[in-house]
Parts: structure tokens; sequence; C-alpha cells
């Protein structure tokens, strides 16, 4: 019997990347906690449709089901805490009528894989800031995503932003419906301009020129320019293509940054500005994030909201190799007699391990010992 | 910045040297001629891998190479997640048919709704095709030699690609249903991409520039 194999997209997370685990997640929420966000650790289940906004089929799809037998409900798995977060701020902080900034970091479950190399159960780390719905809070969000990577080691990155209300406003104008949205919307996310021709075939111009650009219009920020020219001006597009500039006025010389109109990979529920970094060697986003002004609104109060989150699981893979390393071997029998220099020791954050069967320095991990000197217990090289 | 083409041997690459050649790239060798796996080209930063043509997707998405061409077909098959597919580079053409045996009665069987045995290289293609036509099919997932399935009896009809419908003639079978016209597509890396723009974008608008109308 294989019991021990894990199911497809699972892992265990074994000793020294566990380390670096934790210790990124407490930097992470360090970080976080002094730019004033507040945690929360949401519930890892509940009712699926507090869980899942009508429509989001994506999200559907991933989250695990179950019947609850307490309440004849069904309940979900969470697969994304995002959502959790905007019900916090709508119905239980719904006394706060000012800015809330909260964070979390909790395991998410999918019950299918977001990409081929994907865990199903990633470590989802992100902050979240509601009831401000000026560009200044996107900046706020994407500084803290930048310093959240810079923090941990990343530190070659780019930024990628997008701006999801540009094709809204199109597709509203244009007059499409909701299935032809939602097929052009798949085509202009994978820029394939053959497909999007295709659909576009009866659409009136100005519209369908624009629909023509949108997967042209990537790149760096003269793509911003060209905009203006190809698209037609809805307050939608310009009110989009001004939230782009400033962003890219904002973090110039900061970042290595780009523009891709046609980006729409963002979760189903974003309204506004949307962003992700990316790394070289890389093929898939670091972290994403973007605005999303309506998720509250289910929940009896919608406020406008920008936040980010990125999979720990994931980063976690391309962190700086952990310091060398690092303790000191006493051997099982001193301890008695150097219980209080080992207590002190430990006290004093090192290292200390217990060794019974006269290991290696390598098999423990030890760079030192301690031993006993003509003037009480000593530290020494341990090789 | 390196740049790393995933393609197929045979047609796909006999068809996309004068893309690539309008972009100022010549592989070193012939990957016909060559057993090697990774041939480089005038330019020490530009690699090509010769890989199966339904690997072409799976490669790109995984950033293992940069670009790739592929057919619309399997495109299709793999999904497409993760990919741009910025241009239909218009060769490699040919179309994906239904096709039965000579004398099989295609449009009565079909009338009747019952359950139609296709067998096919292409079962997401086949499925959303004769559900599209609102008829139950069994499909039978095969590698190579489709022609075959409805003279042994496996199968009533085939969905795969016919270019001059020769395969056809010789095994006395009929196309009867057009499905899809194919050609191969440029696919890209969406983070490289974004990475790479500089290094990327010219290669996108030399072959754009080059397409065959």
């Amino acid at each position: 019997m294989r019991n021990w194999l894990l199911p497809e997209h699972i892992a265990d997370i074994l000793p020294a990347t566990a380390r670096q685990v934790e210790s990124a997640k407490a930097a992470m929420l360090e970080l976080f906690r002094t730019a004033g966000y507040e945690l929360v650790l949401p519930p890892l289940i509940e009712y699926a449709d507090a869980l899942v906004s009508e429509g989001d089929s994506a999200l559907d799809i991933k989250t695990f089901k179950l019947d609850d037998h307490l309440s004849g409900r069904q309940l979900g798995l969470r697969a994304d805490i995002t959502p959790q977060v905007a019900r916090i701020d709508a119905h239980l902080l719904s006394n706060r009528t000012g800015v809330t900034r909260l964070c979390y970091a909790g395991s998410v479950v999918h019950a299918r894989p977001s990409g081929l190399m994907s865990s199903r159960e990633p470590l989802q780390v992100g902050a979240e800031l509601y009831g401000y719905a000026g560009i200044e809070a996107d900046l706020e969000i994407i500084e803290l995503m930048l310093a959240t990577l810079r923090q941990v080691g990343v530190d070659k990155l780019r930024l990628d932003v997008g701006h999801i209300a540009i094709f809204r406003g199109l597709a509203a104008a244009a007059g499409l419906a909701a299935e032809e949205t939602r097929e052009l919307f798949g085509a202009l996310q994978s820029k394939d301009i053959a497909t999007v021709r295709e659909l576009v075939a009866e659409v009136a111009e100005p519209y369908k020129s624009a629909f023509l650009a949108l997967p042209e219009l990537y790149g760096p920020r003269q793509v911003l320019d060209k905009a203006r020219t190809r698209l037609p001006s809805l307050p939608e597009v310009e009110l989009g293509l001004m939230q782009l500039t400033a962003i890219a006025n904002a973090l110039d010389g900061q970042v290595e940054l780009s523009f891709d109109l046609a980006e729409l990979r963002g979760d189903f529920y974003h309204t506004g500005l949307m962003f992700a970094a990316y790394a070289p060697g890389w093929s898939e986003a670091l972290a994403r994030g973007g605005r999303y002004d309506n998720v509250g609104r289910k929940f009896g109060r919608a406020r406008p909201a920008t936040g980010f989150s990125l999979d720990l699981r994931d980063l976690v893979r391309i962190l700086p190799e952990r310091d060398a390393a690092q303790g000191i071997r006493v051997q099982a029998r001193d301890l008695a007699a150097a219980r209080d220099a080992v207590a002190a020791l430990r006290a004093g954050g090192e290292r200390v391990i217990i060794d019974y069967l006269g290991e290696s320095a390598v098999a423990l991990d030890c760079d030192r010992e301690l031993v006993l000197a003509a003037d009480g217990w000593q530290v020494v090289p341990f090789n | 910045m390196t740049l790393t083409i995933a393609l197929s041997k045979g047609r796909i690459f006999e068809e996309t040297l004068p893309l690539l050649a309008a972009a100022g790239i010549v592989p070193a060798e012939d990957p016909e001629s060559s057993r090697k796996l990774i041939i480089g080209t005038n330019h020490p930063d530009v690699r090509l891998v010769i890989v199966r043509a339904s690997d072409v997707p799976t490669y790109v998405q995984y950033g293992a190479a940069d670009l790739g061409i592929a057919g619309r077909d399997v495109l299709i098959e793999h999904g497409g997640a993760g990919l741009y597919q910025p241009l239909d580079l218009n060769i490699a053409k040919c179309k994906m048919m239904v096709a039965v045996q000579n004398g099989f009665d295609y449009d009565d069987a079909v009338k009747h709704g019952a359950r139609l045995k296709v067998a096919t290289k292409y079962p997401k293609i086949a499925r959303e095709h004769f559900a599209q036509k609102g008829v139950h099919v069994d499909i039978i997932k095969l590698y190579g030699s489709m022609e075959l399935a409805p003279l042994v009896g496996l199968a009533d009809a085939i969905v795969d690609l016919v270019s001059t419908g020769g395969t056809l003639r010789a095994n006395n079978l009929l196309a009867v249903e057009h499905i899809l016209d194919i050609s191969s597509r440029l696919v890209v890396n969406q983070a490289a991409l974004k990475l790479k723009y500089n290094t990327i974008q010219p290669v996108l608008d030399a072959f754009a520039s080059a397409v065959p109308a």
C-alpha cells in the first residue's frame, strides 16, 4: 500500500524550507504592521455562497465543497482569502466608516491547481485597503507589494500594470452581450488577435478598431500615448489612461515598469487598476493585485477596495539560500553538568543540540561545540 | 538577453525559416540531418529547441522556451493556458475534417441521433464540434493512423487534419465535414514577453512583417 503518497499538487514543506517560509511570513506580517495593516485570521471553512460571488465560475470551480450537517447548507474550503477579508470589512467592521487596512496569511485550498506547477494548497499572504477610492490607495498597495517582495530578497522586479475599466467601458459602449464580452475577454487575455478579429467582425467602429488595438497595447510607458491615439475617448478610457499615467509618474525610477491594456488576468471581481510583479527566471507573476470596489456589496456594504496577494509557497522557491550551519553541539554525557550553560546559550538565541550518538558536525548541522575547559564550559569550533 | 524558440521538425520548421530570416536569425544546422535537440543560430543569444509539435505549448508555458510555433489544432487541445498567441503565421495550413468510409451514410447516422463512434488524435476539437451539432459521440483517442479505424470497424468516423486528401483517398475514405481551418501560430510565454520585451518585440514585429498572405 502506498499510503505515503500525497495527492497531485499537494506537498509537504520540509525542514529547511519550512523555517524559511515561517520567517518570511513573520517578516511580511511585521512589514504590514508597521504600515498600519491589522491582522485578521478568517476561517478555513465557511458557507460556499459567501466564498464565491455569483458568476465567478473560475473561483467556483477551484472551491472544494462539502455539506454542513449542522445547517444543511453547503460549505466551501476557501480558495481565496480576499472575499473573506472583504466580508469582514463590509460586515463585522461596518461601524468603521474611515479607511480600514487589513492583512492576512493563511492556507487556501484549490480543487484544481491554478497552473501546471502550482500547489493546490497555496499559502496566501496579502494586504487590503478599504474605504478610499483615490489612486493614492492603489499606489500605497503597489509600494507595499514591492516592499514585501524586496524585503524577502527579490530585487530585480518588473511591475506590469493594466486597467480593466478600459475594456469594460469599451464593451459597454459597443453594446456587447454578456456572452460576447466573456469570449472577447478570453481572446484578449491570450492576445489572440486572430480570434479577436473573428469576434469583433460585426462590432461597430470605433470600438472594432479599439478591440483590435488592445492586444498590441503593451510595453514601456510610450504605450499610454499610443493608446490615447488608438482608443476612443470614453470616460472609462480617459480615467484608465489618466490613472495609468499617474502610476507611471509616481513609480518612475523606482522599479522596471511596463503596461498592458489587454492584461485582464486578475480575478473576476476587479474593477480598476490591476498590477503584477514579475522577476527574471520566473514564468509566472510573483504577486498580483488590483482594485475591486464592489465585492463588499453582497455582504451589505460596497466599499472602495484595493489590495494584493502572493503565494508564499511559490515565492519561497526563489528566496536566497539559508545561512550556513549555526549551532552548538553538547554531548549527552555532559548534559547534567552543563545544564545551566546550555540554558544560558539557548536563552541567548543559540541553537544547542544534544548529541546522543556521537554524530558529525554535518549531520548535526553544527559549527561549534560545548566543552569543559579549566575555567568552566566553553564554546569552541567543531568540525 | 537569451532567447529560446521551440519548433517542431518537418513542415513547420521549413515554413518558419523565411520568418526567422526576416528577424535576422539563421539556424546553424538543419534539424532533419542533425540529431541535436538544441540548435544554435548566427546569434549567440538565440537558440532553437526541437520538440514534438504537440509539446511546443508545454515548453513555452513552463518558460523552458520563450517563443514557440504551434498549430492551431495543438493549441486548442492544449488549452492555451499561460500563453500569448499574438500572431497567426499563416503557415503549415490544412483543414480539420470529419471523414468516413466511402458508402457510410454520415448524414443519416447524424440525423438518427444515435451515439457515433469517432476516432481522433484531437478529442477536444471533436467533442466540441459534435456538441455544437447536437450529436452524442464516443471518442476513441488514437495517436496515429486514424484512417484505419473506420476500415476495421473501430469507429464510424474520424476527425483528422487533411492537407491534400491523398491518404483519405488511398484508404477509401471521404471527407464529409469541415470543422476548422488550421494554420500555425506564434506563442509567447507571458512572463517572458514582459521581462524580455526589448528582445522579443523586434522578433514579433519581424515575423508580422513577413507573414505570407
